[in-house]
């Protein structure tokens, strides 16, 4: 071993990368080289420079990742649904109003979120632009504050009797506010039940429904829950229903809509969710039912979940 | 010697949870799993991207870009190399880009952002019992410039894997896999980045 092929393994000695008999020579030669040890004490020293130059993120900082994290997740999950089998003639429309842009919003892929962020950029701009300082005229721009958020409705040109070259710009505004309190409080119950039907912010909804699972004792919340079970177009939020639905197996009502989840949800998750929490509850006459989703599923998880279920319940898997 | 850093790195699983499990029932739709892998991985991947882009803005990015890339191609994870492999792949990658980015632009950012407001990254460098003695503090100052200097110098890929060796701990080969490189391919970058920085802060001892 020669101080050049030394220097080259310093490093690797250094971050014990080398094998023990390399390890074993190479310390053999720094007792006896003055400026390979010389070396290896430089290649230290620097390490513990750079050991103090490292930056720990703060416990703030991860939080506020991991929300806007899941916040994106739940935003952006594609809310494809299987056709209902006994779609009234109104269910499209009202899925198409419901869905909003997300119907749309999926086809676009990466380019989703810089859309939506264009669009609200382009939303303040010229929000604004109609608030600049100095403005003036019959509307009161000048009192808009950053927590009221306008939307344009109609530009048209000013009525008779006014200035030439004067327009009329009809605003929607929206006051934000504030409100907190407990969650038995049935004022803020109220409004987490509204927001849990949100048709544009499935976050918004997905967090709702997770803070009022814990409260499926009150039969509103039940009902909630159920609905967004079978008519969330978010798999997240139906999810997360689901879950709070766990304690109510036993429940016809709710039986029925597991089953009909079972049956028709298209996210395979969700179905699995649903197989769980009905055999949860030992009921016999789930066989026939169970033995039909085997026949029809397509999701190799599910089917095996099903089979499971039919096997622990001594059951046969197949119809004879 | 230096020594690995044990849980440094990697998952805070549970030893009760079964990774490939978790990773399944992500796979199938199972969002609360997601958030449990997430969670897994999150300090190690912040501190990654923080360490190595300088910058809380971009790290947050990072943060979320990676999470979110393997929350739309989990299920293209095919279990052939470890969730942690694939994972940094993708996080060392959007790293590196934005480090290649910069580098075209020889933009480095002398001022970290922080929670307290923006922070000059040189500043923290100061050892506490440096306040009471102007010269030592200086010294520190002027070491902590030449050694952001030295890490500014080293190429994007070179930063990585030093990254990842001398904070993060990882073994070179795997490094190697997470770079789609070979063992030794790692071995010389590190080479190259430890002999740049001992060149440019030869002296400072």
């Amino acid at each position: 071993m020669n101080c050049e092929s030394v220097t080259k393994i310093i490093p690797l000695y250094f971050y014990g990368e080398l094998p023990p008999e390399e390890e074993d020579r190479l310390e053999q030669h720094l007792d006896a080289c003055a400026a390979c040890a010389r070396q290896a004490e430089s290649q230290r020293a620097l390490s513990a420079a750079l050991d103090r130059r490292e930056m720990q993120p703060s416990a703030a900082l991860l939080a506020e990742c991991r929300h806007d994290l899941m916040r994106a997740v739940y935003r952006h999950e594609a809310p494809v649904r299987r056709p209902a089998q006994s779609a009234a003639p109104w269910d499209g429309v009202r899925h198409g109003l419901h869905t909003g842009f997300s119907a749309w919003l999926p086809s676009l892929g990466p380019w989703r979120m810089p859309l939506g962020a264009s669009a609200l950029l382009a939303l303040g701009f010229i929000t604004a632009r109609l608030t600049a300082p100095g403005a003036a005229g019959p509307f009161n721009l000048a009192s808009l504050t950053p927590d009221v958020i306008s939307s344009i409705r109609s530009v048209q040109p000013a009525h008779d009797g006014s200035q030439p070259g004067e327009v009329q710009i009809v605003l929607d505004e929206t006051r934000r506010r504030v409100v907190s309190g407990q969650l038995n409080d049935s004022n803020i119950q109220r409004l987490m039940l509204a927001a849990a039907h949100d048709e544009n912010n499935p976050g918004v909804r997905w967090e709702s429904v997770d803070l009022l699972k814990s409260h499926s004792d009150s039969s509103a919340v039940r009902e909630l829950l159920i609905n967004r079970v079978a008519e969330d177009p978010n798999p997240g939020v139906r999810l997360k229903a689901l879950d709070g639905l766990k304690t109510f197996t036993a429940d016809p009502e709710v039986r029925k809509v597991l089953a009909q989840v079972l049956m028709h949800d298209d996210n395979p998750g969700v179905r699995i969710a649903a197989v769980d929490a009905l055999t949860a509850h030992a009921d016999d006459n789930m066989v026939g039912f169970l033995q039909g989703v085997v026949q029809k599923e397509d999701n190799t998880y599910v089917r095996r979940r099903c089979v499971k279920a039919l096997q622990d319940m001594n059951a046969s898997v197949g119809t004879f | 010697m230096a020594q690995d850093a044990p849980g440094a790195v990697g998952a805070r699983l549970s030893p009760k949870l079964d990774e490939a499990n978790l990773i399944r029932a992500v796979q199938r739709g199972d969002q609360d799993a997601f958030e449990q892998l997430v969670r897994a991985y999150d300090q190690s991947v912040l501190r990654l991207a923080v360490n190595l882009l300088r910058s809380q803005e971009d790290a947050r990015d990072v943060f979320q870009e990676a999470f979110l890339r393997v929350f739309r191609s989990i299920d293209s994870f095919r279990f052939d190399c470890s969730f942690h492999t694939w994972l940094y792949r993708i996080v060392t990658n959007i790293c590196l880009d934005y480090l290649r980015k910069r580098k075209v632009r020889k933009e480095e950012p002398a001022v970290v952002d922080t929670p307290e407001g923006p922070l000059d990254r040189m500043n923290d460098f100061e050892e506490e019992a440096a306040h009471a003695d102007p010269e030592r503090n200086m010294w520190n100052r002027q070491l902590g410039q030449r050694i952001e200097g030295a890490l500014g110098g080293l190429t994007p890929r070179e930063r990585v894997v030093f990254e990842l060796r001398h904070y993060q701990g990882l073994r070179l080969r795997n490094i190697g896999e997470i770079l789609g490189t070979s063992e030794e391919a790692a071995k010389n970058c590190l080479f190259r980045a430890t002999q740049k920085m001992r060149a440019e802060l030869g002296d400072f001892q």
